[in-house]
């Protein structure tokens, strides 16, 4: 065992003493071959002859140092330098393909390096919480879908039911904006929690305590617990902050502790307020996010099958609406990137093939290298080199290659993220404030350098298989210009570009679907008129906004002042402006065709201003829209939408019939009976891809004063301006009459409804770009494929087709023969890559809108796009070859 | 193995003596080539069994000397048993097969 190990050692030292051993060993042959010349002295033979007869009965001098330097150290590693020395010298000596080579390479690695660093930003980080795993967020699902967020009374009975969980939390789903008013006014996002929410993500604290249970009672005081940035950014880190106060919202709150440096929250905060739910409450709004941790030692599916027995409690207790709804616990992280993993996943699909083409179009290169090097592989076999050492050098060769285009990509791959998140929608999950939480680190590397070995391989394996061929030694003797690619060669390539060709079908049937999707989407009336509207909104929190009259004389008081500045035509109020999100309530209803009795159904429920429907343009299809007399005193009123009236009174006319909202659901709901006065046309202001919903709304100044407060708690009170002119010249004017309106408080997020449109949109965009990028990448390498086959193919058979002329064979003849072979390739490719895309078309149906995943335009446009890409490509070689003289192309020898 | 025994048995010996000697040994049978030996004393040395040393020969010459090191000798003796042990399980199996 020792002397193994002994011998390791001499080994590894034996790698470092090279130079001393080997003079020692020349010297000591040099000796034996002095004593064998000796010997044969002796024995007669004059010197020359003993000289010469040393040598032969030694043997090959080369070849024993050869064996003593194998016995001697690692040979594979000093040959692997060797390869490594020749494979540099060799790619060095080529300079062009090798440059083709390596930026084909780094463009596709670069690519997959890019969307890698989001993917694993979004999806494969780890929380940073502790035990990340085992966090879980509530759901509550139906086959339709999930609804955002859960309610008070939902909470409550997870805290009774939910035994499996620990520290069930609450938490808002989005930032809230506040005011810090202490000192210099600015804007900080707060989010409100539970008190077990600090226990729950293992937040660690460098000053003070989080909060009690008490605090988190209602009626409490206000305490704050601050950020570790907002405290170093905003207080300099002062020590003794605990116990002082801060105005948020211009009220007091006293900051009771400050969280460690790397408490990272999603949503990002900068500092946390009690929620302070009165947990008897009965109101339905679903409104934040809830979470907890799995008891020691159960499974996630064990909780869920726990909390599934208790559903028929949740159905008595009226929180399960009907049969389909379920609740339901989920991984954190999962219900955190639930909507950017798809479209994730299917971009790195989409970028893999992108880098398989690359890694198509260096094979052919090296196919083609390969080719003209065949005669130096030959001279080194002959020289005694196996054909392991030979597979081994074009292997180095190949991983070189990959590696330098590796390195490179990964450079661009680091410009391609900021690229990435610029065109991103800016709703990815978790990459932190423009991308700040998108980096390099292990895994990316890793990733980098796998799929560089990856590529390497897999295009470096395509022109090795040759050197196993028994011809290896007739190459000596081929005349190499006229029979030089055989027919597997040629069969070899056809192949590469057969297959380049299929996926770039593939990737250029996703890109077409995804451009409809985007073209249908765009077409999609959304039912009201988005020119010269801009909207901007305002968080009006605090004791002075408590009561809907109080909303409701500030929005009147601030509608006049907004349609007295010149350039605006008029202004609206509202909570759930287009595409924010809205809340769904029960209602009954006289007159419908189910009948009079109990709950009609559940319908989307929004509040406006007098004046909406003007400013965004929506017509009243029937009876009349809201104006000022429809005030808190007056009767109660309400609209209802074109899907409303369909659906509950079908024929008949809603219009004067009774409806009464939010019954049964809380007194914070509780509403006055109404009357419905008009039918709106509907809008597709929740999703364009959606259906209009039914939608009731009543008056902003009738709202149930519980209403009002629980809505202004969570989400802004949003301001709709119809402008005269461009929107942009009013912003400013605007703003300040709203600043002045509301006694200073600010508002912020100046969109215009263009915008406001296309972000509902931005996510299909980014799909279409970066898919679009793609496709023409793979169609682009792929034409490149094509014309490098055939203008070698052509240079190859130069003297075949000189002869062919000079036996009578016309230009248009040759010129033919070499497009009909080509093109022959590429139509089989485009049936391969046209059958793949039909298979592969159903996991992209969930992308699509308006076009189905087998759109026969789609299906007849691609394979028409790349034909013609591929003729031009083979037009070049087509007509060099036509263009031959056929006495040069006889002479080429 | 024979290299070792023949370093143990005569003393130290430079590489032609070794090769020589062996030719001798083996009555021609195993002509060992130089591309077999010069490994094989690496090997030993690797093993720390042998040890090389330059010095001068009889006639002069600079060699290379290899002896046998105490890790070496010991080494023999285990190899010694090894071997014998195994030629005499041959050699009983070798009877066994024609007494049958």
């Amino acid at each position: 065992m020792i002397e193994h190990f002994a011998r390791a050692i001499a080994k590894i030292r034996g790698l470092f003493r090279n130079s001393r051993t080997e003079e020692e060993l020349a010297k000591e042959i040099t000796t034996h071959l002095l004593y064998l010349e000796d010997e044969f002295l002796r024995q007669g033979l004059p010197p020359l002859e003993a000289h010469r007869q040393a040598r032969v009965a030694y043997g090959g001098v080369e070849q024993v140092k050869l064996a003593h330097r194998e016995e001697r150290s690692f040979p594979w590693l000093s040959q692997s330098l060797q390869d490594i020395r020749h494979a540099c010298r060799s790619l060095l000596r080529s300079p062009g393909f090798s440059v083709a080579a390596i930026l084909t390479l780094a463009l596709g690695i670069g690519a997959n390096t890019a969307v890698f660093s989001v993917v694993n930003t979004v999806l494969l980080k780890p929380l940073s919480y502790p035990e990340p795993d085992r966090i879980v967020q509530f759901w509550l699902n139906s086959t339709e879908g999930s609804v955002p967020g859960s309610s008070i009374p939902d909470l409550r009975f997870w805290m009774q039911y939910a035994e499996a969980v620990d520290d069930i939390s609450a938490y808002d789903l989005n930032e809230a904006v506040l005011g810090l008013t202490s000192g210099m006014p600015e804007q900080v996002h707060g989010v409100h929690v539970t008190a077990n929410y600090f226990r729950l993500f293992g937040a660690p604290l460098v000053l003070g305590r989080t909060f009690t249970a008490e605090e988190d009672r209602a009626g409490s005081g206000k305490v704050v617990v601050l950020s570790y940035w907002l405290w170093k950014r905003r207080f300099g880190g002062d020590p003794r902050i605990v116990g002082k106060a801060i105005s948020l919202e211009k009220e007091p709150y006293t900051v009771i502790g400050v969280t460690g440096e790397s408490f990272r929250t999603d949503p990002e905060s900068d500092l946390w307020i009690p929620f302070q739910f009165n947990l008897n409450s009965n109101n339905q709004l679903h409104s934040f996010g809830a979470a907890g941790r799995l008891k020691p030692g159960l499974s996630l599916s064990q909780a869920n099958a726990q909390l599934r027995l208790s559903s028929q409690a949740a159905r008595r207790q009226g929180l399960l609406p009907d049969p389909d709804f379920a609740f339901v616990l989920e991984p954190l992280r999962d219900a955190i990137v639930k909507n950017a993993r798809a479209s994730l996943l299917l971009m790195q699909a989409a970028v893999g093939l992108v880098l398989l083409i690359a890694c198509a179009n260096v094979a052919n290169l090296l196919l083609g290298r390969a080719t003209v090097r065949k005669r130096e592989f030959a001279i080194r076999a002959a020289m005694g080199a196996g054909r392991g050492r030979l597979l081994r050098q074009f292997a180095t060769e190949s991983v070189l290659l990959s590696a330098c285009g590796g390195a490179v990509g990964l450079l661009i791959g680091l410009l391609g993220v900021y690229v990435l998140l610029s065109i991103s929608p800016g709703n990815i999950p978790r990459i932190g404030v423009g991308g700040a939480s998108v980096g390099l680190d292990w895994r990316v590397l890793m990733f980098t350098l796998g799929i560089s070995l990856l590529a390497g391989i897999v295009f470096g394996i395509v022109p090795t298989l040759r050197v196993w061929g028994p011809s290896l030694y007739q190459s000596l003797n081929e005349g190499n210009q006229r029979l030089g690619s055989g027919s597997s060669q040629s069969k070899k390539r056809s192949l590469i570009v057969l297959s380049e060709v299929s996926l770039s079908v593939v990737l250029l049937i996703g890109a077409a679907l995804l451009i409809r999707t985007f073209l249908a989407l765009r077409d999609v009336n959304p039912g009201f008129n988005r020119q010269n509207v801009f909207l901007t909104e305002m968080s009006l929190h605090g004791s002075q906004f408590a009561t809907t009259g109080n909303v409701a004389r500030l929005v009147e008081d601030t509608r006049q002042r907004l349609a007295g500045i010149a350039g605006v035509e008029l202004a609206a109020a509202t909570c759930s402006p287009p595409f924010a999100s809205r809340m769904g309530l029960p209602f009954a209803a006289t007159g419908t065709s189910s009948g009079n009795s109990g709950s009609t159904g559940d319908a989307e429920w929004m509040s406006v201003s007098p004046g909406y429907f003007a400013v965004l343009r929506i017509p009243i299809i029937r009876g009349r829209d809201f104006n000022e007399q429809d005030g808190e005193g007056a009767p109660g009123v309400a609209l209802i939408n074109e899907a409303m009236a369909k659906r509950y009174w079908a024929d008949r006319n809603p219009i004067g019939q009774a409806i009464e909202i939010g019954r049964g659901i809380g007194p914070d709901f509780a509403d006055r009976p109404r009357q419905i006065i008009g039918i709106v046309a509907d809008t597709r202001d929740h999703d364009l891809t959606e259906a209009p919903q039914p939608t009731m709304i009543i008056p902003l100044a009738q709202e149930p004063n519980g209403i009002t407060r629980l809505w202004l708690q969570f989400g802004p009170i949003f301001w709709l301006v119809r402008t005269r002119i461009e929107p942009h010249h009013v912003v400013v004017d605007v703003t300040e009459q709203l600043r002045e309106a509301s006694g200073g408080l600010p508002a912020g997020r100046v969109r215009t409804m263009d915008e406001v449109l296309s972000g509902s949109i931005a996510r299909q965009n980014f799909n279409m770009i970066l898919l679009g990028v793609f496709a023409m990448a793979a169609m682009a390498l792929t034409a490149v494929g094509i014309y490098g086959v055939m203008a070698y193919s052509v240079a190859q058979r130069t003297h075949e087709i000189g002869v062919r002329m000079a036996l009578g064979a016309d230009r248009a003849r040759i010129r033919n023969l070499v497009v009909g072979k080509g093109m022959l390739t590429v139509g089989i490719g485009v049936i391969v890559g046209l059958a793949a895309a039909a298979f592969l078309a159903r996991f992209l149906a969930g992308f699509l809108f308006g076009v189905r995943p087998w759109d026969p335009m789609v299906f007849i446009a691609v394979p028409v796009l790349l034909t013609m890409v591929a003729l031009f490509a083979l037009w070049i070689p087509a007509r060099r070859a036509a263009r031959l003289e056929p006495i040069e192309a006889l002479r080429v020898e | 193995m024979i290299v070792l025994r023949n370093l143990a048995t005569i003393g130290p010996q430079h590489a032609y003596q070794i090769a020589t000697r062996l030719q001798q040994i083996s009555d021609g049978l195993l002509n060992l080539n130089q591309g077999t030996l010069y490994p094989a004393l690496v090997r030993l040395e690797q093993y720390g069994w042998i040890k090389g040393s330059w010095s001068k020969t009889e006639s002069g010459r600079e060699a290379r000397f290899y002896a046998v090191t105490v890790a070496g000798q010991k080494a023999l003796r285990a190899e010694t048993e090894h071997w014998r042990r195994t030629s005499q399980l041959i050699e009983r199996l070798l009877v066994e097969g024609t007494r049958a």
